[in-house]
């Protein structure tokens, strides 16, 4: 019988330890998105509120929303945040796939060599390079206007996503494009009607990070959109903690405003991301 | 249908490798070719060049009288079935079978007549909506081969199709490929190093080795008349067994001489091979292993020998022997000038009935079938058989 139940009690034990750990897990997790809800949880109740009830605690008001518009042109500086920032990933975005594609599938001459150096580039931190950049991009007379900051970005984008694309591509097997090219397809046609359905998980996990990076971004939006009326929403929240009255609720309430849309496309987008970034671990 | 020809084609790929040296063969309209060879002798380099997937280095090579070496692969209406089929995964079954086609922009209702025709063929009917990875390994193999049907084209090319499956299958689809070939009539080329497909599939088998051709013909002419030691010990399963013996003219009987043992070859070989030339020296000698029986009683040309090794497979007993300890008949690799050399093997293997009485260490008395003795030159490996006139 001891032989016989033995192996029963290891199983309850190991059974009970697992409902243990998970229950762990679980309030520990529970801990965390506590931590990480509440700013966002302080910004709603805050912005609730009119400056004066902010400092007494007491009271609840929709003034700071209804002004929120008037004190701050929060609908042009999301148009300007979304214009900027889709122009941007678009570039990020075909200039990723063109080259990502030549670096794993076309055989060229030094074709490793210009890819090191393209990745390499990833680790330069924007914050290096910021002033000479700066210098060229006025030069251009680009401060004024989109397009200077679009290609700021781009650039500081560009190197991730030829990575991501290239790694992604060089999983695809070879044997898959020359059946591509023996069934009609040229170059060109693999590209765009095999290789790019295939890289939908790189495309959407591209666009989220970069589409957080670049909404979120204060520093370039600062220095090279220099045109009030083309501020995106970050640079225009800056300019109103940095103003001399500043209303808390209302900061509180643009600050919503502007978190949400890099929320929802992160959320939309989640499945894809987690699976684009385990990418190449799996096999 | 069109004929397929090479023209001396030679593939050296960039690095010096020469894949493929001065290729001559030509596949009829209609007719199942299979390329067969050891790994890396060019089978596949060959294949590709006529998809076009790889550049002609030399020599012209022509599709259906036009000469293709600088078409591009989609101008060269061929489909391809690949190893590891090649399917594309986030299209369906249908999808994949009619891309090509909708690549060339045929009407919607066309393309869809022919996946279902296709997909009639093939059994795959009830699978036209689904994913390749929600497919087995054999579905999948057929909806590569769906692929190239639907395409209607000039020819078929398949780079070994069946190696990823198991055993059964393979031998279900080496059938079903066949069944389809005939029925649909294209020219077919066919990579394989499996030699049971090349003999059962192929209407002609060319033989390929380190890049060159050894020899172009129907499966039974080259099991019985293989042209030079290495078709001998490649086709055929297990191979000819290749003996080095030394051949003599006693009192006007030719006779071989290997460790102990005297084999008496009948006068007839004298005019169907080139053997006079070799008297005094040495020649390989060639038995397939079907050719060896336990022999009862007196008569014929006989071989005494030890059971070293006894395989019993069912239907059959494959014996290995040897004939004492200076019989001649050792392993042996022979340098040829391409810097491939060719292996004989140090055991005689006889092919012996399911209720054969062998055993292991015992002596045995084997008779020689006479009428299919094989002869080769033993510098060069080549086929001593005056040709036939
Ligand atoms: N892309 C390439 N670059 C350089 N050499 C190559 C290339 N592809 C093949 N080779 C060489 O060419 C020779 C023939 O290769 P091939 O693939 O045609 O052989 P194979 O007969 O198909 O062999 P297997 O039965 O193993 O598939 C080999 O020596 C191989 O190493
Ligand atoms: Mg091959």
């Amino acid at each position: 019988m001891s032989v016989v139940s033995s192996p029963m009690s290891v199983r309850v034990t190991s059974s009970r330890r697992r409902v243990v750990t998970r229950t762990a897990i679980f309030f520990a997790m529970v801990l965390m998105a506590i931590v990480m809800l509440y700013p966002f949880f302080v910004m709603l109740v805050t912005s609730f509120k009119t400056q004066n009830q902010y400092l007494t605690g007491h009271g609840t008001s929709t003034q700071s929303w209804r002004q929120l518009a008037s004190t701050l042109p929060v609908y042009q500086q999301l148009l300007n945040s979304t214009i900027v920032c889709t122009a941007s990933i678009a570039i990020i975005l075909v200039v990723g796939v063109m080259a990502g594609f030549a670096f794993a599938k076309l055989q060229y001459r030094f074709g490793n060599l210009v890819f090191l150096g393209m990745v390499s580039a990833m680790m330069v931190p924007l914050q290096a390079i910021v002033i000479p950049e700066y210098v060229n991009v006025a030069r251009f007379g680009l401060t004024n206007g989109y397009l200077g900051a679009v290609l700021v970005y781009a650039a500081l984008g560009t190197p991730f996503s030829i990575f991501l694309f290239t790694t992604y591509f060089r999983r695809v097997p070879d044997e898959l494009i020359e059946a591509g090219i023996v069934d009609g397809l040229g170059y060109w046609g693999v590209l765009w009607r095999l290789a790019l359905p295939m890289a939908l998980p790189a495309i959407a996990t591209v666009t989220v990070l970069q589409f957080i990076q670049i909404w979120d971004d204060l520093l370039v939006g600062l220095l090279f959109l220099q045109n009030p009326a083309e501020r995106p929403i970050t640079v225009g929240l800056a300019a109103l903690a940095a103003g001399r009255t500043t209303s808390i609720p209302q900061l509180m309430a643009g600050s919503l405003v502007s978190a949400l849309p890099a929320m929802i496309v992160y959320l939309g987008f989640q499945r894809f991301l987690v699976r684009g970034l385990t990418l190449g671990i799996d096999r | 249908m069109a004929e397929i020809v090479f023209d001396r084609v030679v593939k050296v790929y960039p690095g010096g490798t020469k894949a493929v040296e001065e290729l001559s063969l030509t596949v009829a309209e209609g007719e199942f070719m299979v390329l067969v060879g050891p790994s890396g002798c060019g089978k596949t380099t060959a294949l590709r060049m006529i998809a076009g997937l790889e550049e002609i280095t030399d020599g012209v090579m022509s599709i259906g009288g036009t000469i293709v070496n600088n078409v591009l692969p989609k101008d060269r209406d061929i489909a391809m079935v690949f190893q590891n089929y090649a399917l594309y995964p986030q299209m369906t079954v249908a999808q994949n079978m009619g891309f090509a086609l909708k690549v060339r922009k045929l009407p919607k209702d066309e393309i869809d007549r022919r996946v279902q025709e296709a997909a009639k063929i093939l059994r795959l009917t009830e699978y036209l909506g689904r994913r390749p990875k929600a497919l087995s390994g054999g579905q999948r193999q057929r909806v590569a081969m769906g692929r190239a049907i639907v395409r209607e084209p000039q020819a078929f090319l398949m780079d070994e199709p069946l190696s990823n499956l198991d055993a059964q299958l393979r031998v279900e689809m080496r059938t079903e490929i066949t069944r389809i070939q005939r029925l649909l009539g294209v020219a077919t080329i066919y990579v394989t190093h499996d030699q049971t497909e090349a003999m059962t599939m192929g209407d002609r088998v060319a033989v390929m080795r380190a890049g060159a051709l050894q020899q172009v013909a129907t499966p039974q002419d080259l099991y019985d008349h293989p042209v030079n030691e290495f078709v001998a010990g490649f086709i055929g399963s297990p191979p000819m067994n290749l003996i080095l013996a030394s051949l003599q003219d006693q009192d006007g009987e030719l006779v071989l001489r290997f460790g102990d043992q005297n084999v008496v070859v009948p006068a007839s070989y004298r005019t169907s091979h080139r053997l006079a030339e070799l008297i005094g020296a040495r020649v390989v000698f060639g038995l397939r292993p079907e050719d060896l029986e336990l022999a009862s009683g007196e008569g014929g040309v006989l071989l005494e020998a030890t059971v070293d090794l006894r395989e019993a497979l069912g239907s059959e007993k494959l014996a290995y022997l040897s004939f004492g300890a200076d019989s001649g008949i050792v392993e042996q690799e022979i340098p040829r000038d391409d810097g491939v050399p060719v292996r004989r093997r140090s055991r005689v293997v006889a092919r012996l009935g399911a209720r054969a009485d062998v055993h292991e260490g015992g002596r045995v008395t084997l008779r020689l079938n006479v009428d299919n003795f094989h002869f080769f030159d033993p510098e060069t490996g080549a086929s001593l058989r005056a040709v036939a006139s």
